[in-house]
């Protein structure tokens, strides 16, 4: 863009300089704060929420480097210390087969997050394409997506992923490809929203004028608006997919052994529940752990980032 | 209205169209179901009969076809995973044993999710909502099976450690015929208690959310302000304004929950619709899968229609043309 007043605009230094000139004169002291200066300060005075993204970065990190600390291997198995209870060289205990149950419990955390984060990043992805192109034009796809929506709510996503997952969901990338295949209709069902909140304003009727066209608002115009929304349910997917994908795994649909997931150490050992419930209590609190702190990770980003949403 | 519920009933017929054509195929192409048989010593003929009996030979759409036409008569075929026995007899002997946990856990779960929900939205940022919120927090992040099995430990292992008796059977379904009232209670608590906490953790989120909507509005300031007891405010004005988005919610969690639950039924060893749809997948047995899915797709769609007349009744403002 070129200017075409004639008048040369004042830069950025003269401008701050005479806004400094002007809080001394008037003893008002302004300090600016980036969007995301803002946003961090609103989301450090959520408690609950800062401690749990400090709880997730421990737990993730202990995913990462557990397994690498421990003496034993995910598969390596002990004929001596077969289906044991927490010792101290087995701290968890072992499984059936005398596996460690310890290094798979981290190894498990370690798939079960990175299946999550995989299934939010491809959900977020498929879910904001679908629903910027639906609520920006309308008419026959809004109507589609609104049929597809329709018939999630017919046939329950759970039994869709048993039917299926039986067969393709064994790979931690196939579970993680057919959750994102499932999920995306309530992500998709925000963006329209928005979008269609959007499209009516007048910055988007100001970028037509110049001359925009639809792929240039929607994604440099309208969709960075939406950003707010977009992370916060992107950080709550990730607590709906590590349920998913254990409840599936409990099941034992999905992830299979000698992989392990936090859902299928469970299904492995509930046999010996009366026996050994540690072994199912332990993931269990693993699972819990990381779903609790995500949803509180998400309400304190929703406060943060879309002060105005309402909380429900 | 009654145009209105034809017209309903009507615009559902394709999607349940696409939705059971889907699960048809997904779950034809998702095995094979000669499987268990090639591995048992079978001579040809029988393995002729099977295919020519289930129509293996032909291809899916053609199969869907052929089970469409017999289901809207009524025959949703025979069952090969239980003997062979009908599929229809089958879904609706499990129906009932479902029932017997859906319907007491609705009850439960609608009583305690209107008065917790109203309660946290009533003493807003009191220490009662914190806990309500921090319980709803907890319930939707456990999963299903995780309360469930911990539930098992807590009952059956840690308090016989402490206190040497079982109150609650932990495991499978006991009539009033076999061994008296008490006992069936005592079967029932658990499974009951697994199905209530996820449902009202975030029904009483939602619930709580319309009541402070309403709380805020003018209508509900003009009643205190003509001189109307609180309790009558909130109960009569408040409250009633405040079930009307919760309706829908309600609706399908109900239909839910008389489909069955998976993996409550599975950890409690109860026989209803949830463990015979996880038989009919792991087994691939087409017929007995697509009864049950045809069997929860209509109670959502019923209970769907009925939330919508439900509307109308709570709130005369909304017409039905």
């Amino acid at each position: 863009m070129t200017e075409t007043t004639g008048v040369p605009a004042p830069d950025r230094d003269q401008r701050s300089a005479a806004a400094a000139e002007l809080a001394e004169r008037e003893g008002m002291n302004i300090t600016s704060r980036s969007f995301g200066r803002q946003t961090f300060d609103r989301f450090r005075r959520h408690k609950l929420a800062m401690i749990s993204a400090v709880v997730l970065v421990l737990l993730t990190l202990s995913f990462i480097i557990g397994p690498w600390l421990s003496p034993y291997t995910f598969s390596e198995q002990d004929f001596t210390a077969l289906n044991q209870g927490p010792s101290l060289e087995h701290p968890f205990g072992t499984d059936t087969i005398g596996r460690d149950i310890m290094v798979r419990t981290f190894l498990g955390g370690r798939f079960s997050l990175r299946i999550a984060l995989f299934v939010s990043l491809l959900t977020t992805l498929i879910g904001t394409v679908i629903g910027a192109v639906a609520g920006y034009f309308g008419g026959t796809l809004d109507t589609v997506l609104n049929q597809v929506v329709n018939l999630f709510l017919i046939v329950p996503t759970l039994v869709v992923l048993l039917v299926v997952g039986v067969r393709f969901g064994t790979s931690p990338n196939g579970i993680a490809v057919l959750l994102a295949l499932l999920l995306w209709p309530s992500i998709a069902r925000v963006v329209r929203g928005l979008f269609m909140q959007y499209k009516e304003q007048e910055f988007v009727l100001a970028a037509r004028a110049a001359g925009a066209r639809a792929p240039r608002i929607m994604f440099r115009h309208i969709l960075p608006n939406t950003f707010g929304p977009i992370v916060v349910n992107a950080t709550l997917l990730i607590g709906v997919a590590i349920i998913l994908e254990s409840t599936l795994s409990f099941l034992s649909v999905g992830v299979q052994d000698p992989i392990p997931t936090l859902g299928n150490l469970i299904e492995k050992a509930k046999g010996s529940l009366d026996t050994k419930p540690s072994a199912v209590l332990i993931p269990g609190g693993f699972i819990v752990a990381i779903a609790l702190c995500i949803n509180f990770l998400g309400d304190g980003l929703r406060d943060a980032l879309d002060p105005t949403a309402r909380k429900a | 209205m009654f145009a209105y519920v034809v017209r309903r009933i009507l615009s559902t017929i394709p999607l349940l169209i696409v939705g059971t054509f889907l699960v048809f195929t997904l779950t034809a192409i998702s095995g094979d179901p000669l499987a268990e048989l090639a591995i048992q010593d079978v001579d040809q003929a029988a393995y002729d009969r099977i295919i020519e009996l289930y129509n293996l030979d032909q291809p899916i759409p053609l199969r869907y076809v052929n089970w469409v036409f017999n289901a809207v008569q009524g025959d949703m075929g025979p069952s090969p995973s239980q003997g062979g026995q009908q599929t229809f007899d089958l879904v609706m002997q499990r129906a009932k044993n479902t029932a017997r946990l859906a319907i007491p856990a609705f009850i439960i779960v609608a009583l305690s999710a209107i008065t917790l929900g109203v309660y946290s939205a009533v003493k807003q940022y009191s220490k009662l909502d914190y806990f309500v919120t921090g319980f709803s927090f907890l319930g939707i992040s456990l999963p299903t099976f995780v309360f469930g099995l911990f539930l098992q430990v807590f009952w059956g292992i840690w308090f016989f450690d402490w206190f040497g008796v079982r109150p609650f059977f932990v495991l499978g379904m006991r009539t009033v015929a076999s061994d008296g009232w008490l006992d069936m209670i005592r079967s029932h608590v658990l499974p009951i208690t697994t199905l209530w906490l996820v449902i009202t953790a975030s029904e009483s989120r939602f619930q709580r959310a319309a009541m402070l909507e309403v709380i805020n509005s003018d209508y509900i300031r003009t009643a205190r302000a003509k001189g109307l007891p609180r309790r009558t405010v909130i109960l009569k004005h408040g409250l009633r304004n405040a079930l009307i988005p919760l309706v829908t919610i309600w609706a399908i969690d109900f239909a839910l929950l008389l489909g069955g639950s998976v993996v409550t039924e599975s950890i409690f060893a109860w026989p209803g619709l949830g463990r015979l749809l996880l038989d009919g997948i792991f087994r691939q047995d087409l017929n007995l899968t697509m009864g049950v899915v045809v069997f929860i797709s209509l109670l959502v769609v019923i209970f769907n229609l009925i939330a919508d007349l439900l509307y109308g009744v709570l709130d005369p403002r909304i017409r039905y043309d």
